[in-house]
């Protein structure tokens, strides 16, 4: 009763706004303002009363509530479809028997998308929403739900064997680099070359850009589309990606384009190469969908697949009304492959009261799941929100949350505070989240509270809170994904699909969803019957567009359409994928495949899988024009025998201008090596390999005499001091090596003449100048400096201290040993 | 020019240097400077010659009577039996190979880290004249003898080289040569020289997906990093399942740059799936028959991708523009474990070159620089080959090549 009374609000509510709306059309229309667009109805849609007979059985029950009560109503089919109106009278609100037995004449309750009710508005008749394909979707759901599919049981996919298509021709590269080194060469030369050749000074494959134009063409084939030069990766590089651009991107960009296509133009189209052996040809859509399945869906009270690809609104397809439909406002945009990209500033947002029954339905059941399929743009963004159920960055019901390498779940409860705090996060050092397509599911249930799984696995993360009550959930928030409902909480990255589930999902349902995986998939069935001689015989990829950039081809399998086919000893091997005439050379993932397809092995139903790796093929005019095939170097008693031409060698290095110093630096262990020979001091001694432990990393590590620094001398000073010092304080080791010199003499003496200076001398110059090697300093001049040192240490005379003498010796030793005759070589 | 800047930055170090220092840096000054303005002139005698070449062998000057006997082989037209008596020298084996070494051992490239293993069993191999291209591949290992106080080997810790460090012991005399299999307790098929040394793991195998171990092995011993083998036109069958095919959501990214690198490498980095450093045991863990964790590390990131069941290793690069490195045509290029994919790599042109190269920079200070250079390495790399990959053959004719005219 209290229902119907608030139906009947909202019924009224919602016709006085269709009022207000059309009166506001009528004055847009008169004034001659700006055209108005469709929007898609978010409320409820407008239900008479039902007063006919009950239903007669079970399954017309299911019919009612399923299909029924969401078409009968004045703004969907029941417009039309009326007990008075057109036939087929599907929608009648005065006997729900007379509709049932119309309405199943228009299902396929085995295949609910093949239905027509489902593909009547696919194909855009009527459709209620703004996107023919949310209609489609969402009809699906009604029908599926009436025929009580589970998600756990499955659906079975019925193959459809495509139109047989040829494939068609090219442009191919020419053998010769002749024609590249004339048009691209010369430019790739001039803007390119510091980077991208074998002799640049950081070199950076691919060479492209290599002197040698062989070596340069074969590297850049793979950046260059002939058949739509503006798509080659030397274009789009400069042009969307900014990189290296020599001046402006744009400019920079059109000139590239420019070279390859005055190169691409003058290559002939080529039919595909004849010695091939190739399947027929088949685009994507040509094959058979393979999406859908075996999710579990039981709970789903909202999902968003993100199909429509075009427009600003997102449609929740989960077939429950009100539709949680998302607008999408700032930097959000749709993805090839079913789903939206999420950049600065962007975010898709339900209103309040489309969100409440959320709120309402997860009050009642004390649990729920957020399923998100995502990409995070990178791992540095931190308080990014993916998706929001909440009222500002202060007050929320649910939120997950990517924070760098970990994600982040934020609950309202009775064990939380009303923005669902304190967080939980998922261990750090686990990095759970990664740029790359993920799984992610959290789980709240009375018991546990919150759980995380990402890729179908659970996290092992406790809420250390546990579970609580959600009944304090706000119905006045609204849903918000990629951020806050206030956009400081920005996530960028990409969503495949997002789904909220009334339950808690078990981890066994959440790796089902997992298993299920994601976004637009086909079966692709390339005929093979004539080179293999058996009746509707196909080579099946399960394909899919994989982002916006590349297709994915996965589980390679032999299969005939024939049920009574029995295909047997047939060797497959060397398969490439094919588009648009020529074989992808980038990314090819059965080029190895060998294997031989067996009775033993093959069944009617599943065929013979040959693989389980995948192939990521790059994307050329798009799904709708990229038309695919398969080459085989064996298949049946076809072959293709392929070899490999010669490698081209790279070209010689350019020689530096200037010849480097064939001078270089003794290294910090040469040195210590170096000195300890010189002074006859071990290098073991231990006030010495204090010293050099200390200094060793400020002297040189590299001979290059360009490197030197002052701070290398200070270094190669301090240990030659040492090394002195330790030979002079070591009586054994200065007797040894000053013969005849005495320390105990006053420094006036020790160094009163010639004579005495050269015992102190002699020793030093043999051994660290050398005898006879005329690349050294010159000896006499050394001693004189020598002498001179002599002469200003001892000028003290007579009142020079004891150690004076010593110290002289000391000092002239580590001029010697510090200088460049130890440091240079 | 070169001289100039190095006058005035020793003037700056002696004006900054303390007053006590200040006299003798002064000093230092005006012998380095005399030295710099003779060293500029051009002298080539035998002696001459017969000082830089023992310089550039072992780093430090010859003693008088070295000098003698090498400047007189270099007058005799014997400068081969000249570089000999140099690499006679201890300070070869205890300064210049150690240093020559030490950075391929860890991942920095630091040459500052303590003797360990790997590096004393290159300076074993050289000083013994074994065969060069069993350095990634034979069941070797050099530890110290008859050096007091040093601890005996140990698989779990570094003290033993650090220890003969330490005590400043002769590496020329005291290596001795043993089976890494007997001291390390792996299966001797499972050694792959210097790879499955307790440095190189410890600093290569450590946690990742033992990518790390091929690819600086590919820098240290072939010269190359990815960047420089990237092949795009490779099957991506045996790309693993960690590697990203959208990083970011740009598959464009995957197909661009990281096939380039992960088509050659994934595959052949499968010959160390069942080796890993264990942080806990502080040594080499060899698994066989059990594929390390780490292989499957992220492995829902692409699920069609690879999933490696063993260590079956495959090359191919024997295929695509990387046929350039010169692969052994008597090997069969795929196999099982470090040890056949070491044997595959060190029979590489590029490998016998790489040592040429490197060897050739130690002793010439600079790279190949112009035609007689280069032809110069390609003559020295036969002779590399011919004398059964001798890498104190490589030094000797190096030295003879760049002992100044």
């Amino acid at each position: 009763m209290i229902m119907y009374v608030s139906i009947g609000k909202i019924v009224f509510m919602a016709r006085s706004a269709i009022a207000i709306a059309a009166l506001a059309i009528l004055a847009a229309c008169s004034s001659g303002g700006a055209p108005t667009t469709e929007q898609p109805v978010t409320v409820a849609p407008p239900v008479a009363d039902y007063t006919g007979p009950a239903p007669a059985n079970a399954d017309v029950q299911a019919f009612k509530l399923n299909v029924w009560e969401n078409l009968k109503a004045s703004n969907r089919c029941g417009a039309c479809h009326n007990a008075t109106g057109q036939s087929p009278r599907f929608a009648r609100n005065d006997d729900v028997n007379l509709a049932y037995q119309e309405a199943i004449a228009l299902v396929n309750l085995t295949q609910p998308d093949q239905s027509r009710l489902v593909t009547k508005v696919a194909g855009g008749h009527n459709c209620w929403l703004s996107a023919n394909s949310a209609c489609g979707d969402t009809m699906t759901v009604w029908i599926r739900n009436w025929a009580g599919a589970t998600a756990s049981g499955g659906k079975t996919i019925q193959l459809r064997a495509p139109v047989v298509r040829d494939v068609g021709a090219s442009k191919t590269f020419p053998a010769d680099s002749a024609l590249f080194a004339s048009t691209v060469h010369p430019l790739l030369r001039q803007y390119c070359a510091r980077c991208h050749a074998s002799n640049a000074g950081t070199p950076q494959g691919p060479f492209f850009a290599d002197a040698d134009a062989d070596a340069a063409y074969a590297a850049a084939r793979s950046k260059i589309n002939l058949d739509n030069p503006s798509q080659s990766r030397l274009v789009v590089r400069l042009r969307d990606e900014f990189h290296n651009c020599w001046s402006d991107c744009g400019s920079n960009a059109n000139t590239m384009q420019a070279a390859l296509t005055a190169f691409a133009n003058a290559i002939p189209l080529t039919q595909v190469d004849p010695s091939l052996v190739i399947s027929k040809a088949l685009t994507l859509y040509d094959g058979t969908v393979a999406a859908g399945g075996n999710r579990f869906e039981n709970s789903q009270i909202a999902l968003w697949e993100f199909k429509t690809g075009m427009g600003t609104v997102a449609f929740d397809t989960s077939g429950i009304e009100p539709a949680v439909n998302l607008n999408f406002t700032g930097d959000v945009s749709w993805l090839g492959g079913w789903g939206i990209k999420i950049g600065a500033g962007g975010k898709a947002q339900a209103s309040t009261s489309a969100s409440a029954r959320l709120a309402s339905t997860i009050r009642s059941t004390g649990e729920f799941s957020i399923e998100a399929w995502i990409a995070p743009a990178n791992v540095v963004q931190e308080d990014a929100y993916i998706v929001s159920y909440s009222g500002g960055t202060m007050t929320r019901n649910a939120t997950l949350a990517q924070r760098e390498y970990q994600y982040q779940a934020m609950v309202r409860s009775n064990r939380t505070d009303s923005n669902g705090d304190p967080a939980m996060l998922t261990n750090a050092a686990d990095e759970d989240a990664q740029a790359t397509l993920q799984h992610v599911v959290l789980t709240y249930d009375p018991v546990n509270g919150r759980r995380l799984y990402v890729n179908g696995v659970y996290t092992g993360d406790v809420d250390a809170r546990g579970g609580g009550s959600l009944s304090d959930w706000d119905d006045s928030f609204a849903l918000v994904l990629g951020n806050e409902t206030s956009g400081n909480r920005q996530w960028q990255g990409i969503m495949r699909l997002v789904a909220i589930h009334s339950r808690a999902l078990t981890a066994t349902q959440v790796r089902q969803n997992f298993d299920a995986g994601v976004g637009e998939r086909y079966f692709m069935l390339f005929n093979v019957s004539e080179l293999v001689d058996v009746p509707q015989a196909y080579l099946m990829f399960e394909a899919s567009q994989y982002d916006s950039y590349s297709y994915l081809f996965t589980k390679p399998t032999f299969i005939s359409l024939d049920p009574n086919a029995r295909p047997d000893n047939i060797p497959i091997a060397g398969i490439r994928i094919g588009l648009n005439g020529s074989e992808a050379r980038v990314g090819q993932s059965f080029i190895p495949l060998d294997r031989t397809v067996t009775a033993s092995n093959y069944t009617a139903i599943d065929g013979m899988r040959l693989s389980d790796g995948g192939a990521v093929i790059g994307l050329e005019k798009g799904p709708a024009d990229d038309l695919f095939f398969l080459s085989f170097e064996r298949i049946g008693t076809r072959t293709h025998t392929r070899s490999e031409g010669p490698v081209t060698p790279p070209a010689p290095p350019t020689d530096p201008t200037e010849i480097p110093s064939d001078i270089g630096m003794r290294t910090f262990e040469e040195i210590n090596a170096t000195m300890s020979q010189m002074t006859t001091v071990p290098m073991t001694h231990p006030d010495v390999r204090a010293t050099y432990e200390l200094v060793k990393q400020a002297m040189p590590t590299r001979e290059t005499i360009e490197g030197f620094v002052a701070s290398q001398q200070t270094g190669v000073a301090q240990l030659a001091i040492e090394y002195c010092n330790a030979l002079v304080e070591d009586g054994a080791l200065r007797s040894a090596y000053f013969p005849g010199f005495n320390f105990n003499a006053p420094a006036a003496t020790a160094f009163g003449s010639a004579a005495a200076r050269d015992l102190a001398f002699n020793p030093l110059l043999d051994r660290v100048l050398g005898v006879n090697v005329a690349s050294q300093p010159d000896r006499a001049q050394a001693r004189a400096e020598l002498d001179n040192l002599a002469a200003r240490l001892t000028s003290c005379g007579a009142g020079c201290n004891a150690a004076r003498t010593a110290t002289v010796v000391k000092a002239s030793c580590a001029a010697l040993v510090g200088s460049a005759v130890t440091l240079l070589q | 020019m070169g001289s100039y800047r190095i006058q005035r930055s020793v003037a700056r170090a002696a004006t900054t240097a303390g007053p006590g220092s200040g006299l003798l840096a002064r000093f230092a000054l005006v012998a380095l400077a005399a030295a710099l303005s003779l060293a500029s002139t051009a002298w080539a005698g035998p002696r001459e010659q017969a000082k830089r070449m023992h310089d550039r062998i072992a780093g430090v000057p010859p003693s008088a009577a070295v000098l003698d006997q090498m400047a007189a082989d270099i007058a005799a037209g014997r400068p081969l039996d000249a570089a000999n008596r140099a690499l006679e020298s201890s300070a070869f084996y205890n300064v210049t190979l150690k240093n020559f070494v030490a950075p391929w051992t860890n991942r920095e490239q630091s040459v500052f880290v303590p003797l360990n293993d790997y590096t004393a069993t290159v300076i074993g191999m050289v000083r013994d004249d074994v065969p060069f291209n069993g350095v990634l591949s034979e069941d070797i290992l050099y530890v110290g003898e008859g050096v007091a106080g040093v601890p005996a080997y140990s698989p779990a810790n570094n003290d033993h080289y650090e220890q003969l460090e330490q005590r400043g012991a002769d590496l020329r005399t005291v290596l001795q040569r043993r089976s890494q299999s007997a001291l390390s307790g792996i299966p001797a098929a499972a050694t792959a020289g210097v790879v499955t040394t307790r440095a190189a793991a410890q600093a290569f195998f450590i946690a990742g997906t033992n990518r790390a171990m091929f690819r600086f092995t590919l820098m240290n011993h072939m010269c190359r990093d990815l960047e420089q083998v990237m092949d795009t036109t490779l099957p991506t069958d045996r790309v693993r399942q960690d590697v990203s095919r959208s990083p970011g959501g740009d598959s464009r990214v995957f197909l661009n740059n990281c096939v380039g690198c992960h088509t050659g490498m994934d595959p052949l980095a499968q010959a160390y799936a069942y080796y890993h450093y264990d942080e806990t045991q502080a040594r080499l863990v060899y698994t066989p028959g059990q594929v390390q964790t780490k292989y499957f590390n992220n492995a829902d990131t692409f699920r069609p991708g690879f999933v490696t069941p063993d260590d079956a290793w495959e090359n191919r690069w024997r295929s695509g523009n990387n046929r350039i490195l010169g692969w052994d045509a008597s090997l069969p290029g795929r196999g099982n474990g470090a040890k056949s994919m070491g044997q595959e790599l060190a029979n590489s042109d590029a490998f016998a070159q790489c040592q040429v190269e490197k060897v050739f920079r130690a002793v010439c200070f600079r790279a190949p620089s112009n035609a007689a250079d280069r032809a110069r390495v390609q003559t020295i790399k036969g002779q590399f080959r011919a004398s059964n990959y001798s890498l104190k053959r490589v030094f000797a004719e190096t030295a003879a090549y760049c002992m100044g005219e």
